[in-house]
């Protein structure tokens, strides 16, 4: 089984973790996921298949702002995984990839949202020292243990096999599970408090709020409030402009145009 | 195309590098509260490191205003970088420049590109060459996945590639005029306005919280205690967790002990049955 056990998890490390160190270029979809774990395990077309039944299974899972509904990697390699090597029929593997899928979701958005905050603090410090080398082993140092870890999940699940897989994904207790999902929906606003305290201005602290209603209440996409968002800045613009204006033409200031143009003269030279 | 003619040489190699490192902005996630920065800074270092050569205290001043959140779909998220790239530039060149604008600015488009990503790019594309996919594969055919890959590669790194340097021309042109009109501070108002508003929009789409939590009543339904909270204010508790957030940072609180509250309280509420 060790040798099965150490594939599985390297073909969930392959298109999971390869994925999103490259381009986010769909190999983590089960199509993929499906061909790849056929090939490693000798049986291509029964890969294919399952693939393409899971596939329109996970249509729907989509990985957006970091929220997971089902993770399809895992679910993909452990369902083919079990139906190749093990001989548990097509569709039994199939029911079983659900149930996984969602687990491994939770295990998968934990690892990133809450365990990897750890290194939150090091960011700012390579910042801090100004280290973009440092940087660099941080951004892929990271990498490799997020995606490492989470395939061992892959792994000792081989190593357990079908049935004990089936079991522990229904025997994590309701509450810790309810309180460990919670971390996640809660977590995104220390980032959003830290940007706010670069952005916060009792003026401007009023848009804050705007937004915050035309989002929760009138249920407006994005897009739809950034389009409010900039009509607004565009009034705000004209308003401000005038009065800026009006007092440059109030203290009839000759010295500040003149500044201007020498400035854009000495950006010119710099320019050239 | 012209888009990517109308740059200087040296331009065109430090877009290209911007472009190439993109592909990795995703690779690691620092947490909830910094997600994909470290991505991001990586990213953008070509600029960083062009603009702020020999200038040691710029550089750090830079790395350290993008250690933020960031979180835009990423093959559009170049555009950003792009801008960002070509606002840098502006900021490393002249002495009155808002530096707190490239932040504002990026954070104002974080919401509305991945919103316009996420739709064409997930929503349209991915489901069009599933479906090609799965109808190939459902009969074996190894081709199923392949064309799968193709549908969606193609146009996805063509836009990646081309939004890298529309946004560099663009935030070029666009600051330049607005540094000779005198508007620069006006950029920055513009910029912190737009940028509140979006964030206060993804604290009511992205924090989220659920009650369970429900007080029965004899022979009557359950008065599930959500719905009193939304009818109170819709998002009470996200928008109460932000803002406590935001005050306790206000007060010098260290951030890893806040996390470590928000996380404390998740569980807590998670053991105790109200979520």
């Amino acid at each position: 089984m060790l040798p099965t056990a150490t594939l599985a998890a390297l073909c969930v490390f392959v298109c999971f973790g390869g994925n999103w160190l490259w381009g986010q270029t769909m190999i983590e979809r089960p199509l993929v996921v499906g061909l790849i774990a056929g090939l490693m395990f000798g049986d291509v077309r029964t890969g294919i298949l399952m693939g393409a039944a899971l596939e329109a299974i996970f249509m729907g899972a989509v990985d957006i702002g970091g929220a997971l509904s089902a993770e399809p990697v895992t679910a993909t390699v452990l369902a083919t995984t079990f139906a190749i090597t093990l001989d548990v029929n097509t569709k039994a593997a199939l029911a079983l990839a659900v149930p996984i899928g969602v687990f491994a979701a939770f295990i998968s958005m934990f690892l990133k949202n809450v365990v990897m905050n750890v290194f939150a603090p090091a960011v700012d410090r390579v910042a801090a020292n100004n280290d973009p080398r440092a940087l660099t082993w941080l951004h892929f140092g990271m990498w490799f243990l997020n995606y490492f870890v989470f395939s061992l999940v892959t792994f000792f699940s081989v190593l357990a096999g079908a049935k004990p897989v089936q079991h522990l994904v229904t025997a994590i207790p309701q509450n810790l599970m309810a309180g460990l999902s919670a971390t996640g929906g809660l977590l995104p606003a220390v980032g959003f408090a830290i940007l706010m305290r670069m952005l916060w201005s009792r003026q401007l602290s009023p848009y804050y709020f705007l937004g915050f209603v035309l989002s929760a209440y009138m249920a407006l996409p994005s897009v739809a409030v950034a389009a409010m968002g900039i009509i607004i800045v565009c009034l705000q613009w004209l308003l401000d402009k005038q009065l800026l204006t009006l007092s440059q033409s109030r203290t009839q200031a000759p010295a500040q145009p003149t500044a201007v143009a020498d400035q854009a003269k000495e950006e010119e030279a710099f320019f050239e | 195309m012209k888009l990517t003619q109308n740059v200087s040489k040296a331009d065109r190699k430090m877009l290209n590098r911007i472009f190439w490192r993109s592909f990795t902005v995703f690779a690691s996630r620092a947490g909830a509260t910094k997600a994909h920065a470290p991505g991001f800074m990586y990213s953008v270092m070509p600029a960083l490191d062009r603009y702020y050569k020999g200038d040691p205290t710029g550089h750090r001043e830079a790395m350290q205003r993008h250690t933020t959140w960031y979180n835009i779909t990423q093959n559009v998220g170049t555009f950003v970088m792009g801008l960002v790239a070509a606002m840098e530039k502006k900021n490393a060149e002249t002495k009155d420049f808002d530096p707190e604008a490239i932040v504002a600015l990026k954070t104002s488009l974080m919401g509305p590109l991945s919103g316009i990503g996420d739709s064409i790019f997930w929503g349209v594309l991915r489901v069009i060459a599933a479906g090609i996919g799965i109808s190939l594969a459902s009969q074996g055919s190894v081709l199923g996945p392949i064309l799968f890959l193709i549908i969606y590669n193609v146009p996805s790194i063509l836009t990646r590639y081309y939004l890298t340097y529309a946004g560099f021309t663009l935030g070029d042109t666009f600051i330049q005029r607005m540094y000779e009109n005198g508007s620069m501070k006006l950029l920055s108002k513009a910029a912190a306005t737009l940028g509140l508003m979006m964030i206060g929009s993804m604290t009511a789409t992205m924090v989220t919280f659920k009650s369970k939590l429900a007080i029965p009543i004899q022979g009557g339904k359950p008065i599930a205690i959500q719905t009193y909270l939304d009818q109170l204010w819709k998002g009470l508790v996200p928008l109460a967790v932000t803002l406590g957030c935001y005050w306790l940072l206000s007060k010098k609180v260290n951030v890893n002990w806040i996390l470590l509250g928000v996380l404390l309280l998740a569980i807590v509420m998670g053991l105790v049955g109200i979520v």
